[in-house]
């Protein structure tokens, strides 16, 4: 015990390093001074922030992905929860194809779901107009979040309860809604938040589905690099990481209680 | 008040029929227990009179309205789960309201109405505690509530005391009971605790494998069983199987291995000229040997308290006799067993009286 209380500890605060470490760096980098993307970084500064905000490219990157995020979200929600409520409450033997089916766009490869969508989209002769087909991926890629959240929530609860409110003059919907949602609320926000940012965070799909004009902003940063090499990139980095803490703060702080 | 009535009730599941045609009236205020081994479809009957399963087959009435194809929450009922199904993110005071709100009933009346109920159950205290906070046999007194606050039509009750611990249970089979009778509601109880059955309802159904094997008061179920199989579910049964030697209208005279004779009120024997009688272990006397109707031999002998279980060797197989605590015979003594002739039941025979 002795000897593996020094190694434990190394090997946690290792883990933690190794987590948060690109972070830290990505931060200290947005503060660099100089004009190159380097570490550490020449003198501090926040002129590269001031740079970013009147760069319009990628205020309207951020906005955008943060529109398509919400969007997605919210349609994910939608499908994710009834998906989760039929297979709790009423799947039998088909049970295990419906998890397996809402899981599969985080089992396969997300560049695969990405090329088959493409085809899928000019096979039916969309294509990546109307940014229907990049939306769809973006609703695909967080669906098994969605699922796996509220699944969890619901098999914790106890079906009785809303056949109760059935009994004591609910309808359907009305023992959903002032039952089971208030029940499954937590899973719903974990579900949502897990959404929100998988959906502000992916590539794959948004690179291979995005059509002419703006683009998510992951894509708007790998366009930057590869042209520029600025603490800029850095500053967007740095603003849309405090984004997703604030997020994941706030619904802590509303949900956490739980 | 509300007559409830099942007309040859069948439910089925693809393939396997969980009932097949249940035919039972509960009359007005009374109280009737399902009960019978688990898979024997008393929970399934409970679940199509409240609306969560629907039937294949039949019909149900409440006071001669089909209500067969209504949605649980259009027929008027009042349920208690085993699990209590409270709303756990709701106070007491809002769980017992909300059949209320359902009910478009006024806020001003909705107050009056649930301070009532929680007077009845004694919970008045506990208003505005989350159900968490509070222990078994109280949640168990807010499910009771919140189901008879909305003055349903029937009551439908699951296994209510299966989760809690066997004092309590006890408490709660009278409190539940005198509720009932205060409240004069019909009401439907599944149980699969023959003892709770016996002691709460005006009537006890005992069934099995989806059909019906008795109906009756607990009394006549327990002394009068319709079949082997309701004897040996209902209590303990000690069945004898006996030769018959003469019969008249008034009864049927047996003959007991060892000699001993015995005559019983029987309609006939059965096909083969035999006839098998229930005795309920407390009805068997034990006596010294030579006296009595049959000889045996203390196997077994436990002490519980009021009384003491013999289990005694016969010939006519092991049979269990409860003594008092006065008497005192060891294990390995030989006694011999008196019968009460009066209160031994000739159980039907299932092919029908022979000719």
């Amino acid at each position: 015990m002795r000897l593996a209380t020094p190694l434990l500890t190394f090997i946690r605060v290792s883990v933690y390093v190794f987590l948060l470490a690109p972070i830290v760096i990505v931060v200290l980098a947005s503060l660099n001074a100089g004009n190159f993307l380097t570490f550490p970084p020449q003198g501090l500064s926040l002129r590269w922030f001031w740079t970013f905000l009147q760069n319009d490219v990628f205020i309207d990157a951020i906005i955008y992905s943060a529109v398509l995020a919400l969007c997605a979200t919210a349609v994910s929600l939608v499908i994710g929860t009834m998906a989760a409520l039929y297979f709790v409450r009423h799947a039998t033997r088909e049970a295990e194809v419906v998890r397996v089916g809402m899981l599969l766009p985080l089992i396969l490869p997300e560049i695969l779901t990405a090329i088959a969508l493409l085809f899928f989209f000019y096979e039916i002769g969309i294509g990546t107009e109307h940014q229907i087909a990049l939306f769809t991926g973006h609703v695909l890629m967080t669906l098994p979040f969605v699922f796996l959240n509220v699944t969890t929530s619901l098999q914790g609860r106890d079906e009785s309860v809303e056949l109760a409110a059935r009994t004591l003059g609910a309808s359907r919907y009305t023992a959903f809604r002032r039952v089971t949602l208030p029940l499954i609320a937590p899973g719903l926000a974990t579900g949502g938040i897990f959404a929100f940012i998988i959906s502000f965070d992916t590539f794959g799909i948004s690179f291979i589905l995005k059509g002419a004009g703006s683009a998510p902003l992951p894509i708007q940063l790998y366009d930057y690099l590869r042209f520029n090499f600025t603490p800029e990139a850095a500053a967007v980095s740095t603003v849309s990481i405090l984004l997703t803490l604030v997020l994941v703060t706030v619904s802590d702080l509303v949900f956490g209680r739980e | 008040m509300t007559e409830v009535s099942l007309l040859s009730l069948v439910k089925s599941y693809g393939k396997s029929i969980a009932l097949k045609g249940i035919s039972l009236s509960v009359g007005h205020g009374e109280f009737v227990s399902l009960l019978g081994p688990s898979g024997c479809g008393k929970s399934t009957t409970l679940k199509c009179i409240a609306g969560f399963e629907d039937i294949s087959d039949g019909k149900i009435l409440f006071d001669n309205t089909d209500i067969s194809r209504r949605l649980p929450e259009q027929r008027d009922i009042g349920m208690v789960f085993q699990s209590y199904a409270l709303f756990p993110h709701m106070t007491v005071a809002q769980n017992l309201a909300f059949g209320l709100e359902m009910r478009r009933v006024p806020k001003s009346e909705i107050a009056t109405r649930v301070a009532r109920a929680m007077e009845m159950v004694q919970l008045t205290p506990y208003a505005e505690r989350f159900p968490k906070a509070l222990s078994g046999g109280q949640q168990q007194r807010v499910a009771l509530a919140r189901a008879l606050v909305i003055e349903p039509a029937i009551l439908l009750l699951d296994e209510p005391l299966a989760n809690l611990d066997a004092k309590l249970r006890d408490e709660m089979r009278g409190f539940i009971r005198d509720l009932q009778k205060r409240v004069g509601i019909t009401t439907i109880y599944v149980t699969h605790d023959q003892g709770e059955a016996m002691t709460m309802s005006d009537r006890v159904v005992v069934m099995f494998d989806g059909e019906i094997a008795q109906a009756a008061p607990p009394e006549e179920v327990y002394n009068h069983p319709a079949s082997e199989r309701v004897a040996r579910f209902v209590g303990n049964a000690n069945i004898l199987d006996l030769a018959v030697t003469g019969k008249d209208a008034a009864g049927s005279d047996l003959a007991l291995p060892g000699g001993g004779a015995l005559r019983v009120d029987s309609p006939a024997p059965w096909a083969n000229g035999r006839l098998r009688v229930m005795a309920r272990p407390e009805q068997i006397a034990l006596t010294d040997p030579g006296a009595g109707h049959l000889g045996g031999e203390i196997s077994k002998r436990y002490f519980s308290g009021g009384h003491v279980e013999y289990h005694v060797d016969t010939q006519c197989g092991p049979l269990v006799v409860l003594g008092p605590t006065t008497q005192t015979v060891a294990e390995g003594q030989t006694v011999a067993l008196a019968f009460d002739p009066a209160r031994l039941w000739p159980i039907p025979d299932p092919k029908g009286p022979a000719q």
